[in-house]
Parts: C-alpha cells; sequence; structure tokens
C-alpha cells in the first residue's frame, strides 16, 4: 500500500491546537494528518483481494507520485481508488453481462492520466508525450539511475519476437517500451488512450516472467478485453519491447443508463461455469444470472448522482453506438468525477452490469455510514476510556456523518470544526474506514484526545514603568503578570471554572488588581435538546480610563477619572447560529471612579483659565459620593449573518443592546440605556466563489444610535469620537451625551490580497450633551459633534489610514489593530 | 444668610439727604407691606458697569472695579441691613466670555446662589447694558437667552433694564429723550426676543427701564444729588423701580436645586421607561429575532447537506 496515496483517502481531518485555550477565537485548522501511518494500519487487515491484484499496482511507480503532485483533481479519484481496491471483489464473470471494474482496473484507474503521461515519458520516442516527458524527466532520469545494474539483458538475438512462455523465468527483463495494438483496427494506440492504466508495466521498469505473465493475466480477466496477448520482442540493447495485442471488448448500444447503489449489498457472485454444460444448460444458466441481476437492480438503493449527469451520460452513451470497454471507463470516470467533486470521497463504480441489453447499469458503491464511533485516546494514542459524554460530541457531529447516510468529505471536515470549537480536545481526527463487515459500508470513526481538565498557570511579565523625569530607573521595574487555573469540561459536559488574577505590580496589588471568576455551563435546556443556551455566571473587575473625562482639541489636560467595575453577573446566552445570539442577564455591580492618584473622586476636575485645578467638574456618579451600586437587566441581541466571500466580509449585521436599570442601587437608578448597531456590508460586484477568486469590491454602511431614557451617570453616557465612533479623533474628544448617533461609510477595494478603503465618518449629540448631568461636554469645551473621512489600506492585521477631522480640518496617520466594523 | 456677616446700612447716611430720605421711605414701604429682605441680582455682559452701579447703590465701594480687566472673577453678595430690613445685591461676572456667553460663568452664578440663598427668593434682576451701545445685536439676545434658560422665563417679571453711562451727548439729530426711548426700546424688543416672549404676552412683561450714572463726574442738583440729563435723581428713581417691581405682585423666583443643576434630564421620561422597555421588546427585539429565523431558513446549505 502506497503511503503517499494514504493521507488522501483517509481524510486526514486532523485538528491539533497547541494552544487552543489561550486563543479560543481561532478558527478551527484543519490540516493534513502528520502520520499517516497510524490511520493507514487499519486498512490493511481488510483487503479482501487476491494479492496477485494488488502487487502490479502502479501507483508505487514514481510517476505516480509526481501526477499527485501536479494535479491535485486526481487526488480525489486517485485516493479513492485505492480504497475500492479493498472493497470490490473482481468478478470474474465470463457471462459478458458483468463487466468489471473493480479490482486491478480500479486500482489502476487510480493513476489516472499520471499512469499514461508516465508511460509516454519513459518511451524514447513518445507520441504526445512532450509535455510529460518534459515533466517527468528528472524522474525517469533518476529512476533509471538507481536499478541500472540490477537487470539482466535478454541473452537472445536481436528484433525477434519471444513467447512470454520463452522467457527465462531466472531473468530479470528491462522493458524500454510498451505498445498496445489494437486487433480491429489493426493500429497501436496512443500513450495517452485509457489502456495504458490499466497495465502497471512501465516503460524502463525490470520484470521477471512471473511479473509480466501476472500482467497479462490480469488483462486477460479483467473484462476489458475479449481476447489480449503479451507479445516480447528483444531489442539489440539487451531490453525488451512489448506488445500487447488486444481485442476490445464490445456489447451492444445501449440508450438508457441507470445507477444505483449497491453499498452493503453483497456483491454478485461469479458462478464458476462449467464448461461440460450443454448448450441448454448455458443457456439456463445465463437466464438465472438475468434474473439474479435483476433482483439486484431492484434491491439496490438510488443513488445520488443528479439527472443532469446521468442525462450527460446517456448523451455519451448515444453518441458511441456501441457500447466498448473504453466507454465505460470514460463513464465511470465521469461517475466517480461528479461523486468526488462533491465530496463522496468514498464513492467509487465498481460495476457495470446488464450489458447488452440496451440499458447500461452503473453500479456505485456510495460510501454508506454503517457506524459511528467516538474514540478518546491517551497521550500516547492509546484508546482510553473518555471523561466526556458522548451526546456532547454528538450533538457537533452534522447530521450526513450518521449512520446511514453516504460519507462525505465536507461534512467531515464540518464535524472537525465544531469538534474543534468546543475547545475541549487537544487532538481531533475524523476517518472513515472500511467496514469489514459489511461491504461497501464506512466506519465513521472519530478520534479525540483530551485536554488536561484542571489546568492552572502563571505568567509574568516584567514592564518598566516610566519614573521619575520619564526614565525607566531600577526601583520602578514592577513584576507584574496572571495566576489563573481552569477546570474544564465538568462533569463531562463542557461546564467550565475559571479564573484569573491580573496586576501589574505583585508587589504591591491594591494598586491595581483585576480578577474575573466564571462559571460557564451548557446545554441548559440538556443536552439532547437541539435548543443551545449557555448560563454564565461570573464575578468580575475593570478598570478603564473614562472618556467621558477628556479635553476636546486645544484642551492640553484633562485629569483622568478612572472607572473601576466590579460586580456580578450571570447571563443566558441562546446561540440561534454560528455569529447571531441573544443574551440575556442580570448584573450588579459597585463602580467606583477614582482620579489619578487612586483617591475616590465624586466630580471630574477641571483646568480653570488661571492654570489652577478646581474639583468642582461633572459629577461622576449617579449618587455624587464617587461609588454608585446599581442592578439591572442586560439584553443583547445580535444578528450576524456576515460571511467571507474570497476574503472579503459581505452580509449584515445588527446589534441592539439594552440596560434596564431596575431602581435597585444608590439612589435608586432606574433608566433605560439603550443601543442599536446597524451594518451593512454590501457587495458591489458579482463575483465567482471559490480559492484565489478575487474578492468583491464593498461598500460598508453603518449606524449607530445610543441613548438613555431616565438615570444616566457619567461613566454610562455616550461618548463620540474615537476609533471605533468617530476615526481621526480621540477616545471621547467629541463629547459625552445622553442620544448619540454615528454614521459611517466605507468603500473597499481589493487590490491583490489586501484591500485599500476610502471612509466618512460623522458623529453627533443630537443636542443631548447638556443633558448630561454636569455637562461634562461643554465643560471639556467639546464640539459635541464632528466629522471626519479619510483613506486607509490593510496591511495584514494592522489597519493603516489617514484621517482628516473636519473641526480642526488636520489630518493624521493612524495605525490600528482589528476591524472599525 | 448663614455664614454671612450682614454689616449695617451705614454707608446710607453718605447719600445726600434727600436720596436719604427717599430710601428710607422706600425702605419703609417695603417694611410695611412686610417684606424685609430684598435679594437683587445684577447681570449682563462684561464691563458695562454691573459692579459701579452695585457700590453707587450701596454707597461705599463694597466691590473692585478696574476699568479694563473682567473685573469680578466670581459672584460677590452684599448685604447690607437697617432698622430689621435687608438688602442683599449680588453682584456677577460678566457673562460674555471669547465672544461667547459662558455656560461656566452662570454655572458658577448658580451654584453660588445655591450656596448662599438656597430656598431663599430673588426679587429683582438688573439686567444692565450700556446707554451709549447705538445697537443690539445677536449676542445680547443670547445673553438674554442664557438668562432665560437658567432661571426661567419668570425672572422677566422681576427684571429691571438698566442703562448704565446715561449722561451722554446723543447724536445731533435726536434729543436725549428720543435717544433713550429708541435704545430702550431696542433693548426691550431684543429682551423679548432673547427670552422668547411673544408680542401678545408682551403686556404681561412690562421690563422697566432705569437709567444710571456711575460716573464721578456725574451732574448733580442743588441737593447733591446725581441727577440724570433729565434732571431726575437717578438712584432714588432705581431703588423705586426696585421697590415697586419687588411688590408687583409676581412672586420671587425661588432658588431651589432643579434652579441650580438645570432641569433634571435624569428624570425626564422615566415614567415612560416601562412603555419603552414594551416597545423595544415588541418592535426590536422581536423583528431581530425574526430575521435571524429568516437567515437560518435562508441559510445557504452546502450541496452534501
Amino acid at each position: 500500500m502506497s503511503s503517499s496515496a494514504a493521507p488522501a483517502h483517509l481524510l486526514p481531518l486532523t485538528s491539533s491546537t497547541a494552544s487552543r485555550r489561550r486563543n479560543s477565537s481561532a478558527t478551527a485548522s484543519v490540516s493534513r494528518l502528520h502520520s499517516p501511518n497510524s490511520i493507514v494500519q487499519p486498512n490493511l487487515p481488510s483487503v479482501a483481494v487476491s494479492a496477485s491484484l494488488q502487487n502490479p499496482k502502479p501507483s508505487k511507480s514514481p510517476p505516480f507520485l509526481l501526477n499527485y503532485l501536479i494535479s491535485p483533481k486526481s487526488l480525489g479519484p486517485c485516493a479513492a481508488s485505492c480504497i475500492l481496491f479493498h472493497l470490490a471483489k473482481p468478478v470474474f464473470s465470463g457471462s459478458g453481462t458483468i463487466f468489471n471494474l473493480g479490482g486491478g482496473g480500479g486500482g489502476g484507474g487510480g493513476g489516472g492520466a499520471g499512469g499514461g503521461g508516465g508511460g509516454g515519458g519513459g518511451s524514447d520516442g513518445g507520441q504526445g508525450g512532450g509535455f510529460w516527458s518534459r515533466i517527468f524527466s528528472p524522474a525517469a532520469i533518476a529512476k533509471d539511475d538507481e536499478p541500472q545494474q540490477e537487470w539482466d539483458t535478454h541473452g537472445l538475438p536481436a528484433n525477434i519476437v519471444v513467447q512470454l512462455n520463452k522467457l527465462s523465468g531466472f531473468k530479470k527483463y528491462k522493458v524500454s517500451e510498451i505498445l498496445f495494438l489494437d486487433r480491429r483496427r489493426g493500429s497501436t494506440v496512443g500513450t495517452e488512450d485509457s489502456f495504458f492504466e490499466m497495465v502497471s508495466l512501465r516503460p524502463g521498469g525490470i520484470y521477471n516472467k512471473a511479473q509480466l505473465q501476472k500482467e497479462l493475466e490480469t488483462l486477460a480477466t479483467c473484462g476489458m478485453f475479449e481476447k489480449v496477448d503479451l507479445e516480447t520482442k528483444t531489442n539489440p540493447d539487451g531490453t525488451i519491447s512489448i506488445t500487447i495485442p488486444f481485442l476490445e471488448s464490445t456489447w451492444q448500444s445501449a440508450d438508457r443508463f441507470r445507477c444505483i447503489n449497491v453499498g452493503l449489498m453483497p456483491q454478485s457472485k461469479p458462478i464458476e461455469m462449467d464448461p461440460d454444460m450443454t448448450e441448454k444448460e448455458r443457456l439456463e444458466y445465463y437466464r438465472s444470472q438475468e434474473k439474479d441481476y435483476r433482483r439486484r437492480i431492484e434491491r439496490s438503493r438510488p443513488c445520488l448522482l443528479p439527472i443532469a449527469v446521468q442525462r450527460e451520460i446517456l448523451q455519451m452513451l448515444r453518441q458511441q453506438g456501441k457500447v466498448s470497454a473504453r466507454l465505460l471507463q470514460r463513464i465511470r470516470d465521469r461517475v466517480q468525477q461528479w461523486y468526488h467533486e462533491n465530496g463522496y470521497a468514498c464513492a467509487q463504480v465498481v460495476n457495470f452490469g446488464n450489458l447488452n441489453t440496451k440499458e447500461v447499469v452503473c453500479e456505485v458503491v456510495e460510501g454508506d455510514i454503517t457506524q459511528l464511533v467516538i474514540q478518546f485516546q491517551d497521550k500516547l494514542g492509546n484508546t482510553c476510556e473518555g471523561n466526556t459524554q458522548f451526546p456532547v460530541i454528538k450533538r457537533e457531529l452534522p447530521k450526513q456523518l450518521r449512520q446511514g447516510q453516504v460519507f462525505n468529505i465536507e461534512a467531515g471536515k464540518q464535524a472537525l470544526r465544531n469538534i474543534n470549537s468546543l475547545a475541549l480536545f487537544s487532538n481531533i481526527e475524523v476517518n472513515p474506514r472500511p467496514d469489514e463487515k459489511n461491504e461497501g459500508g464506512i466506519i465513521v470513526e472519530v478520534k479525540l484526545k483530551e485536554l488536561e481538565q484542571k489546568s492552572a498557570e502563571v505568567s509574568t511579565e516584567w514592564s518598566i514603568v516610566p519614573g521619575r523625569g520619564g526614565r525607566p530607573t531600577l526601583a520602578s521595574i514592577q513584576p507584574g503578570g496572571t495566576v489563573s487555573f481552569e477546570h474544564r469540561n465538568i462533569k463531562g459536559l463542557n461546564r467550565s471554572l475559571l479564573g484569573s488574577v491580573t496586576t501589574s505590580n505583585f508587589l504591591n496589588p491594591q494598586d491595581d488588581l483585576a480578577f474575573k471568576l466564571e462559571y460557564v455551563h451548557p446545554y441548559l435546556d440538556g443536552v439532547y435538546n437541539p435548543r443551545n443556551r449557555t448560563f454564565r455566571a461570573s464575578c468580575f473587575n475593570s478598570r478603564k480610563l473614562s472618556p467621558v473625562f477628556t479635553g476636546g482639541p486645544g484642551i492640553e489636560e484633562v485629569p483622568p477619572i478612572w472607572v473601576d467595575r466590579a460586580g456580578v453577573k450571570a447571563n443566558i446566552t441562546e446561540n440561534f447560529t454560528r455569529q447571531s445570539k441573544f443574551t440575556y442577564g442580570l448584573v450588579m455591580e459597585e463602580i467606583t471612579t477614582r482620579d489619578e492618584s487612586s483617591h475616590i473622586a465624586a466630580n471630574g476636575q477641571r483646568v480653570l483659565p488661571s492654570g489652577g485645578v478646581s474639583a468642582d467638574g461633572p459629577p461622576t456618579t449617579l449618587s455624587g459620593t464617587g461609588v454608585d451600586r446599581m442592578a439591572f437587566l442586560q439584553a443583547n441581541i445580535t444578528r450576524d449573518n456576515t460571511k467571507f466571500l474570497n476574503g472579503a466580509i459581505v452580509g449584515e449585521r445588527n446589534v441592539f443592546q439594552l440596560d434596564q436599570g431596575l431602581g435597585i442601587g444608590s439612589k435608586f437608578p432606574f433608566f433605560n440605556r439603550h443601543q442599536l448597531t446597524v451594518t451593512r456590508f454590501l457587495q458591489l460586484k458579482q463575483v465567482e466563489e471559490g480559492a484565489g477568486k478575487p474578492p468583491p469590491p464593498v461598500l460598508v454602511l453603518h449606524g449607530h444610535y445610543g441613548g438613555c431614557v431616565g438615570d444616566l451617570p457619567s461613566y454610562d453616557a455616550f461618548t463620540l469620537g474615537g476609533p471605533y465612533s468617530v476615526r481621526g479623533y480621540n477616545m471621547g474628544e467629541l463629547g459625552a451625551a445622553r442620544n448619540i448617533l454615528e454614521l459611517a461609510a466605507e468603500l473597499r477595494i481589493p487590490i491583490r490580497n489586501t484591500h485599500v478603503y476610502v471612509f466618512a465618518e460623522h458623529g453627533n449629540d443630537l443636542g443631548s450633551s447638556k443633558d448630561v448631568k454636569g455637562n461634562p461636554t461643554e465643560v471639556y469645551r467639546r464640539v459635541g459633534h464632528g466629522s471626519s473621512y479619510g483613506v486607509g489600506a490593510k496591511l495584514g492585521l494592522v489597519r493603516a489610514e489617514y484621517a482628516v477631522d473636519q473641526n480642526s480640518g488636520t489630518g493624521a496617520v493612524f495605525f490600528r489593530f482589528g476591524e472599525r466594523f | 444668610m448663614a455664614g454671612q456677616l450682614v454689616k449695617e446700612w451705614t454707608a446710607i447716611q453718605q447719600f445726600p439727604a434727600a436720596t436719604q430720605e427717599k430710601l428710607v421711605d422706600l425702605l419703609g414701604k417695603l417694611k410695611s407691606q412686610n417684606v424685609d429682605t430684598l435679594t437683587i441680582l445684577v447681570m449682563g455682559k462684561g464691563g458695562v458697569g454691573k459692579s459701579s452701579t452695585v457700590n453707587s447703590v450701596i454707597g461705599e465701594r463694597v466691590v473692585t472695579v478696574s476699568a479694563f480687566q473682567s473685573e469680578t472673577p466670581r459672584p460677590v453678595m452684599v448685604s447690607r441691613s437697617r432698622s430689621g430690613f435687608t438688602l442683599n445685591i449680588i453682584d456677577t461676572p460678566g457673562l460674555v466670555e471669547g465672544g461667547y456667553v459662558s455656560g461656566q460663568v452662570l454655572d458658577t452664578i448658580k451654584s453660588f446662589l445655591g450656596r448662599l440663598l438656597l430656598t431663599k427668593t430673588i426679587d429683582v434682576l438688573l439686567y444692565v447694558d450700556r446707554l451709549d451701545s447705538y445697537r443690539v445685536d445677536d449676542l445680547d439676545k443670547q445673553v438674554v437667552q442664557a438668562i432665560t434658560d437658567s432661571f426661567g422665563k419668570e425672572i422677566w417679571h422681576k427684571a429691571i433694564a438698566v442703562l448704565t453711562h446715561a449722561q451722554l451727548s446723543p447724536p445731533d439729530t435726536l434729543s436725549y429723550v428720543e435717544f433713550f426711548s429708541k435704545r430702550s426700546e431696542s433693548l426691550l424688543k431684543c429682551i423679548r426676543q432673547g427670552a422668547r416672549i411673544s408680542k401678545r404676552d408682551a403686556q404681561n412683561f412690562a421690563i422697566p427701564v432705569a437709567l444710571v450714572e456711575n460716573s464721578g463726574r456725574c451732574n448733580k442738583n442743588e441737593g447733591d444729588e446725581k441727577i440724570l440729563p433729565t434732571g431726575t435723581p437717578w438712584i432714588p428713581n432705581l431703588v423705586q423701580t426696585i421697590t415697586g417691581l419687588a411688590l408687583n405682585g409676581k412672586g420671587g423666583i425661588v432658588i431651589d436645586q432643579k434652579l441650580i443643576e438645570g432641569p433634571n434630564a435624569n428624570d425626564r421620561g422615566k415614567l415612560f421607561i416601562p412603555l419603552i422597555l414594551a416597545l423595544q421588546y415588541l418592535f426590536v427585539i422581536k423583528p431581530i429575532q425574526k430575521r435571524i429565523k429568516d437567515d437560518v431558513a435562508r441559510e445557504t446549505r452546502p450541496s452534501w447537506a
């Protein structure tokens, strides 16, 4: 078994995630399996074909390998035919009603054009092999080098025809040329002819007599030929030329075509024909066989092949007239091509039946799934008992992977991605494997390596903070970092508990200590319920610089206000699709506002014209004390049907977020704070979808409305300006208001692998700045509205843009990470 | 007036006898109407003579006046009492800063009022401008508007338009009286516009105009009283107008939390929140949910599915 072909037909759906936990948002990467050997093994015991058939498989020859690399299209078929090789039992039919393409024929067919091409390259004066020979010549040379001394000269006079059985059984002959001679036409067939796939012999190869005889036997039994022979001719240089005179099998012309799925059905057994049968017995025999066959058709299931393709094949049949072996080969290739193009990697044409009856019946083993096996592996790859409960994995598997469905490689990939998104496994494999007990059946194996259930991590970093005079001093090097722990997959139901503590200074952690403790409980409605709701409870704190207390243009320094939030949150997220979801829950938090020196600040500070600082700026909290406590309901519904079209995002995203105060907390805060974001990515040109195709130009339209009715503390006011609000301004530079409206348009034009864009944005406080207590917009001399426009380019993850703000009329270059929309 | 030391109004004795007599008479009139406190708020653009007017009325130099600087950095309250009657005059900084009405100054005024006079009333507003400015412009209107926004339209029931620099020689073609009536008319018109007083309402808001001349070179009559070019002594005249206004039956402007902090936007619409919430659920969340459902239904399935 060639290992080169193995990864292809075994579906190397593997995903190794070494650092998944850190980057949980990373999309599932489907990579080729690194060690194909481990997957090849399960196939070996299932070889039910006589060794003689397996041996001369052409896939061993280097040209095959090269072809495999050069034309990826043939990858699927060639791989699949390897599967077939094990599945199909050759039918040595003498009746002529059953034409067998399995076994050697199928296996050889996998080589496809590669086989033929290789032949052409090797032959000295190969007709039409120019192209191939150019490509293959290095390989051919390499091949010639090695076995040079390993062959024997024929030791006979040159240019005589020698019968096969006259050859010496002890010699290794070098074959310099192979020719197929069509007896009917009396001419040799070109090297590109499909017959060349039938033989495993290659020009330049070295074979002994037994091998040549076996080859002939294969040809004689494959059903393609009515009569076939193998003649050798001695050459002056000690090599031999092989000529294969043949009579191609032909049958009556047909005007009907039928494709049936014979998977899981016993292959039609050839009954040895007694050579001593009388004419009557023989007739009887044929009749019974025809009857059997009719019954077989009746029992078979309809196949997936669409009408359009069937019609196409019918056309082929009609044009041809007589049904020849080569036509059947072409039909087989076409049918298999459709299956493989559509992901049915295990589908295989195994037989053509009912020949000579005006109808061609194409028997396909589509690759029905007979069993789905989920296995857990330990670190060494041994099967072990897993912690994860099966329903958790099963609900991630697409329907198409269930028992009774036809195996599809895309469904396998989907399963891989879905399972990967659970973030429970370090290694995932989805392998189809032939079912030994059920011919034509496929067992889908899902092999999983679980991640450690409990993990703890400490990461430290030293940040050098500016000391006196802005210079980093030794004394100011602080050890900081994160301590985190995680208990994953509790009860095997993907529940998890995780906590982390981060500080920038372990020596003085009270300065800034961020902690988070979260419990996640998926499958709230039960693991069998298709409704996908997840319960989350968390305990958190955060510290952010308030953009409300930011100066407008020209204001040098506004003393900053830090907003510390600490509290608990409990919510339920219902996922409708991968991107659309609805979250609702309760938040209880304590908000503390602090000034630069971490003292609680009840009011913002402002710089007086005289240069002094007065602390009678806008109040920072609702209570007026600098500490607020409140409980509110939070809901967020996201509708997102965006998708990547050749790398460009198209679609629509709507987000509505609502914070509903309950009147519980300091000063009984009762409010309704709402935000609606609408973003549309309009595709401006229809483009063909596919890898390597250019993305369309996209117009992005974006609108964001935020408003609040009721109590609005300054830290909850909506701020205008910033990279995610109005570009070209600093965070909050335009104002802080009760109601805001932001509008943006961006035109993205693809260039090479990336895109450039132009944009225009506007943000407006709708005159509601004065409705924020203390009017921070006015106190810090901000305009309350502003527009900007600019151009930019996406360089990998970084956006480089030049934005002109229209309030001052000046432009600046910005570098930003991530997407604006 | 907690914490504020109320001085005896001794300076009243420096006024000429006729003025004294008149003032005492007017105060007695107020007392007889059970008004024992009078709070006067003085506002206007910068450099029009607000502080000087205050000094003139009190009769002593209580507020520093400088010719060129923005003279009053923050509001100052001068309180004087005489025989059980208290007069409070609040001098304020000019409302115009850098060509714009300064909200910040207004805020300081309001917070100043909040600190000193919470729950008390403003009985009279002196809106000060110069007689010798020939035209009114948009800025005047804005100043009036800012005052109206802060204290409410009602304050103009209690307002006197005070024209300083009254001693001037009018342009050749006009007599003093004509000039005065033209100037006061245009100022009142500006006030009416700025305060958004409709023509129909104009009768209700009869804003008296008083003339003031703070200069030391002010003409005086035989009783040594400062007189206007028309011959009337202006201090008793002004106080009389103030008294008249204080007793005009309209309530003063009560200084409360709402006035100081402006209208509380946090309370606006609170009652409607349950309704808003219901509408949001029905007309935002539900439609989005429906569209998600549509998306799910419309999702292009891969060929194998």
